[in-house]
């Protein structure tokens, strides 16, 4: 994708807050108007790049490109085009109305704020009469949440970033919040990242699924993560051993403790998988969940072999074919030579 | 006790008749309380939002002088400003002993460190997610330091309010640097040592209930202005 068609254009950035670098992405253009979702474990750099891309923190190598052009934290460019929504946002000492309003007014943009207002809220299903008036602290978890999206929201942002926007607020707040950002894309093309661990939730609504892993992206695609330790074997492939007693079998690792990833478009699935035809790594497992991708067709459908969840993408055909459902025992199977590789120590795929 | 009643009942008297001696001394320390509070909070907030806020080498040190400022003792305060204020003193020249400008820089010295200190302890225990808010919700860097201040507002209310505390209830300042002179730069507090020493209670206690009156009216205002704003 060339620089000019990307709302961000991400060159060789790298980011630490002590020694260690907590995010290093070589190169990641996002297209304008797209929906994209960030999955990863904690710690993982989901929040870090969100705070980048929305110009909290400037990256300590590299350049961020906004619309082909580098932008920083006050930039002009980006102040009021781009708004983030980090994962425990803060509702200033103000009342509910105060706090939706201060992003219109910071803009000089105060013609009918009172409606404004109200429509925002409205949006995130909370209403009017009953909210604008109250006091931050008169809220619970998952209304100052609403209440957050909705003072952006009411910006009509170019760019929303949500950083777990779901987590930790009740059942009908998250499908508010779900059901609020989506409009943003609907009705005004903005831009959407979204963190979370609903990765359910983001293979439906996302055009593109980035995994973050070690500050590093992993991919593209969806992958599964192996953690070491690793052994050798005798037959000089190596080993891990999987509750339940499984083994899955790679290549020789960087080192013991290195992270494997295999990518779900390189695991298959089958009723029976023949041993003496396949090899190494046919594991036995459970389905226990079938999750339709938004951009592909295809079912992600999550495997699990132990306590250990697989992830593969299988074709529409196969799911019928195959009659899979959650619940099903499958036989699912990679080829060793098909593992990737992170050391954790210097975070690079090999 | 007969005489701490007889005392009560004459300090009401003198302040429903407008005793000119008693209103003098309250008057006085308006003033010189209104002279030090606003030169310390016009100094001390912006410097405590600076040491809560920033992060600059000697940070920490300056952190651990301001700290120790805040047990300063008041008659410690009154013998250095009286050194500087006296005729031999480096300013002898301003003339400034026994009068209440030099009590108020006395009490500037004394509610400076408690404005700084607390005010940047507002700051640094202010959520780190409210810088993240607000460069969301697209502050310009001023607007972030005047957005950032407001919020911390009660914090800085009880800084402010910790060291009128101090200025009106302190002695050593006022006796020393004012030297207690009748009807000029005589205070409520130094009234009410003297008062005392001299067996006569019922100013003392007039001017008592007035520094209570005083402060229960200041609280009074900031628990209203804590709910307004």
């Amino acid at each position: 994708m060339t620089v000019k068609d990307a709302v961000y254009q991400i060159n060789d950035v790298l980011h630490r807050y002590a020694v260690e670098p907590v995010l290093r992405v070589n190169s990641l253009a996002i297209r304008q108007a797209a929906i994209v979702g960030l999955i990863g474990p904690n710690g993982s750099g989901k929040s870090t790049l969100l705070r980048l891309l929305g110009f909290i923190e400037k990256p300590r190598r590299g350049e961020i490109l906004f619309k082909g052009r580098p932008a920083g934290p006050f930039s002009k460019a980006v102040r009021f085009r781009v708004t983030l929504l980090s994962q425990e946002p803060y509702l200033m000492r103000r009342t509910v109305f105060k706090n939706i309003a201060y992003g219109l007014e910071l803009r000089g943009s105060r013609d009918n704020l009172r409606s404004r207002v109200a429509e925002a809220l409205s949006w995130v299903g909370l209403p009017d009469e009953v909210f604008a008036d109250r006091q931050w602290s008169e809220l619970s978890g998952g209304e100052a949440q609403r209440v957050a999206l909705a003072a952006r929201l009411v910006l009509k942002p170019e760019v929303l970033l949500l950083d777990e926007p779901t987590a930790s607020v009740d059942a009908v707040s998250v499908e508010r919040i779900k059901a609020a950002a989506l409009k943003a894309r609907k009705e005004w093309g903005t831009t959407l990242l979204i963190a979370s661990h609903d990765w359910q939730w983001l293979y439906e609504v996302c055009d593109e699924v980035l995994q973050l892993f070690n500050g590093q992206l992993v991919g593209p695609g969806r992958m599964n993560i192996v953690l070491g330790p690793w052994q050798a074997r005798p037959d000089g492939y190596w080993q891990k051993v999987l509750s339940g007693g499984q083994e899955i079998v790679t290549t020789a690792p960087p080192a013991a403790d290195a992270v494997a990833v295999v990518d779900s478009d390189r695991i298959a699935v089958a009723d029976a998988i023949d041993s003496s035809k396949a090899g190494k790594n046919i594991l036995k497992g459970t389905i226990s969940r079938l999750v339709l991708e938004k951009g592909s067709r295809s079912t992600v459908t999550t495997v699990l072999v132990g306590a250990m969840p697989f992830a593969v993408r299988v074709p529409p055909r196969q799911i019928e074919s195959l009659n899979l459902y959650p619940g099903r025992e499958i036989d699912i199977y990679f080829s060793p030579n098909s593992v990737k590789w992170i050391h954790p120590g210097d975070k690079k795929t090999s | 006790m007969d005489f701490i009643l007889a005392g009560f009942r004459k300090a009401i008297e003198l302040l429903l008749h407008g005793d000119a001696e008693t209103y003098s001394a309250i008057f006085a320390t308006v003033r010189v309380s209104s002279y030090s509070m606003t030169v310390s909070l016009l100094a001390g907030v912006p410097l405590g939002f600076v040491l809560g806020y920033f992060r600059f080498p000697g940070r920490k040190q300056v952190r651990i002088v301001v700290d120790t400022l805040l047990s300063l003792p008041t008659v410690f305060i009154g013998l250095v400003v009286y050194a500087f204020l006296s005729q031999r003193g480096p300013l002898g020249a301003w003339g400034l002993l026994f009068t209440l400008p030099g009590i108020a820089i006395g009490q500037t010295i004394l509610a400076l460190p408690v404005v700084m200190a607390l005010s940047a302890s507002a700051v640094e225990n202010m959520d780190r997610q409210l810088r993240i808010t607000l460069i969301s919700l697209g502050v310009n860097r001023r607007q972030l330091l005047f957005s950032s201040l407001w919020e911390v507002r009660h914090g800085v209310l009880a800084a402010a309010l910790t060291a009128y505390g101090r200025v009106m209830t302190e002695v050593g300042i006022s006796m020393m640097v004012g030297g207690n002179i009748k009807w000029h730069t005589r205070t409520m507090t130094t009234a009410i040592a003297l008062e005392t020493n001299k067996g006569l209670f019922a100013m003392g206690i007039a001017l008592g209930l007035v520094l209570l009156a005083i402060a229960f009216a200041v609280n009074l205002s900031v628990s209203f202005l804590r709910k307004r704003v």
